[in-house]
């Protein structure tokens, strides 16, 4: 649901957490990443910075500028004023990820979770049986067979956080118990109903079941795609995987190595909230493809 | 200039506050884990608070100076000395060209910190010097100091005959235990009545797994209350699980049954809960533990967890400097 009044909550002396609801979907995104735009604009005195995310916004504040209780009556005025969602038209890039699903990379982390911390279903059987999906190779189907959208970076520097748009192709999975120490640079997965790519190889909570060879953030900006950011990702983008096999994971890695790799990003369309919910509900969303 | 003969265990440049300002695109504050040891040893050298200087860890690394310095040692004590003289530390030292700078194996604590006159001088990274080397970011490679690296310093300030005033020394424990202040949030109430007595009642050991990014605790299991359990899928099934929210730095966080205290370099958001998080004032003390080190936690307001962050920023100033008279 979305709540009825956001919920304010501390996170130690310097830190507040605004929650919009306690689920996913679009409108909870607009707000988070709206109430993070508005502070920024307004220039409200003594916040520092903030993380918006899924459906809240964190916000760091100096508290010998502002009190909590002050900040939090200046952020109510913030979400007051941030409107509805229905008008919202925004450009939006649609950035294609080859990804090698139920590869060997990821395959190979999982065996060693399982063999030296905690013994489990392998992670894409597990999403498979959890949604009800014949197999692994539906999960694939499933799984890239929508547009994802770019909710908001964050855990590891350029790491998008993404919710599909398609509701047919919906999943969720729970997180790892305990996490893992590691996992593969690129690796792409799943936790809740989020999918995620590793931009380096990091500890981990979300169930893995495919790599990318292509880098989503890059310090020496090598890439034409890196130019503004160093990260590739930006909150408002869509992100469309593209299922390859390990062949051309290689020889994608390989013009990587070289240079002559070329993304592909396409950025002409614009994202009107309308018009996407007018096709949501247009569809059985019980049925996948 | 200084040449790195030696790097130590994981000897990284850093300044304070850290990283600010990327932590919308995922990036995390880092800076010194122990800032009171950190911005005295700034003060010493007669350095700005935040200037660039070096954190050690365990072990630290053995340095060559190339021009006359002032420099100052703050934090855990790793025996340091020059030229093989030991030499004191939380007090101004000049060293001249061709002194070698040695530390060893920490005593107590667990960081020691290097302050240079001058400071640090390397390129700053997305607005820090602070290196974040899990991400190779900042410093001069963006991992950690090495052998054969040469740190470049800024213009030297005089040389002024200080020390910290004993009394306002950071405390390091003599026993391994350290009480820890904490405020309750964001998410308590994912945790029941029991759950939230267990973890302030319950002694919690440091792991090994721990570093830069988190600390790792061991002891009792958590319980939940129903929201914990009766929720929206999109969460994630386990109890610990919420849709991915951003995350304090010092938050506890709870993956799984594992706490993990996120720290400098910690993740700045990610989908499980955090019941508790460490108050700034008690940082420190995180940057001073060792792995088996014990903590327990006591629960402080808001308000309270502000007023030890103003006392503590006070003891951060020139008046805990006692001058040689």
């Amino acid at each position: 649901m979305i709540y009825p009044q956001a919920k304010f909550s501390p996170g130690g002396d310097r830190y507040i957490l605004i929650e919009f609801g306690n689920e996913m979907n679009l409108e909870l995104n607009f707000l988070g990443q709206g109430l993070g735009k508005a502070v920024k604009i307004s220039g409200l005195k003594g916040v520092i910075e903030t993380a918006p995310a899924f459906a809240s916004t964190l916000v760091h504040y100096d508290p010998d500028v502002i009190r909590y209780q002050d900040l939090v009556l200046e952020l109510k005025r913030l979400i007051k004023g941030l409107g509805s969602i229905d008008d919202i038209e925004l450009p939006s890039r649609l950035i294609y990820i080859p990804c090698c699903y139920l590869d060997r990379w990821t395959a190979e982390c999982i065996d060693d979770y399982r063999e030296k911390i905690c013994d489990k279903t392998p992670d894409a059987k597990m999403v498979a049986q959890l949604n009800g999906l014949s197999g692994t190779d539906e999960l694939v189907r499933v799984h890239s067979g929508t547009e994802y959208w770019v909710a908001s970076l964050g855990f590891w520097p350029g790491l998008p956080f993404m919710m599909p748009l398609d509701p047919r192709s919906r999943l969720t999975a729970p997180k790892y118990n305990p996490p893992r120490t590691w996992t593969p640079k690129g690796a792409v997965g799943m936790g809740g109903a989020s999918t995620a790519i590793y931009p380096v190889a990091t500890p981990g909570g979300y169930q893995i079941f495919g790599r990318t060879p292509v880098p989503i953030w890059d310090t020496k900006q090598s890439f034409p795609e890196f130019e503004q950011s160093i990260c590739l990702f930006r909150p408002g983008d869509r992100v469309k995987f593209v299922p390859i096999d390990e062949k051309e994971f290689v020889d994608i890695e390989q013009r990587v190595a070289d240079g002559s790799y070329v993304y592909n990003v396409v950025d002409y369309q614009k994202f009107s909230v309308s018009q996407y919910q007018k096709w949501v509900n247009s569809l059985d969303i019980n049925k996948r493809f | 200039m200084i040449e790195v003969i030696k790097g130590g265990l994981e000897t990284s440049i850093q300044d304070y506050p850290g990283r600010i300002g990327f932590w919308d695109q995922g990036f995390p504050q880092s800076g010194p884990m122990d800032s009171w040891s950190f911005r005295l040893a700034n003060l010493l050298v007669d350095n700005s608070v935040g200037a660039a200087g070096l954190e050690c860890q365990l072990m630290g690394p053995t340095l060559k100076f190339n021009d006359a310095r002032t420099i100052a040692i703050t934090g855990a004590n790793m025996t340091p000395m020059i030229n093989q003289q030991p030499i004191a530390m939380w007090r101004s030292i000049k060293v001249v060209a061709g002194d070698i700078l040695t530390l060893k194996f920490a005593l107590d604590g667990a960081r020691s910190y290097i302050a240079i006159s001058g400071g640090v001088d390397s390129e700053p990274w997305l607005g820090s010097q602070s290196t974040f080397h899990k991400a190779s970011v900042g410093g001069i490679t963006g991992s950690a100091i090495k052998d054969g690296d040469q740190l470049p310093l800024g213009t030297a300030n005089e040389f002024i005959s200080q020390q910290v005033n004993p009394e306002l020394v950071p405390p390091l424990t003599t026993n391994k235990q350290w009480e820890i202040e904490v405020v309750a949030g964001p998410n308590d109430d994912w945790i029941d009545k029991v759950g939230h007595q267990r973890f302030l009642e319950s002694e919690w050991r440091l792991s090994s797994k721990s570093d830069r990014t988190g600390f790792r605790l061991d002891g009792p299991d958590w319980t939940f209350t129903d929201k914990a359990h009766n929720k929206a899928p999109e969460h994630g099934s386990e109890p610990s699980n919420i849709i991915d929210h951003g995350y304090p730095l010092g938050a506890i966080n709870l993956a799984g049954q594992t706490p993990i205290i996120l720290v400098s370099d910690g993740p700045s958001m990610g989908g499980f809960i955090n019941p508790y998080t460490v108050i700034s004032a008690a940082f420190w003390k995180l940057g001073q533990s060792r792995p088996g080190d014990r903590y327990r936690f006591k629960q402080v307001t808001v308000e309270h967890a502000q007023e030890l962050r103003r006392e503590l920023d006070n003891k951060c100033q020139n008046t805990s400097l006692i001058g040689e008279k």
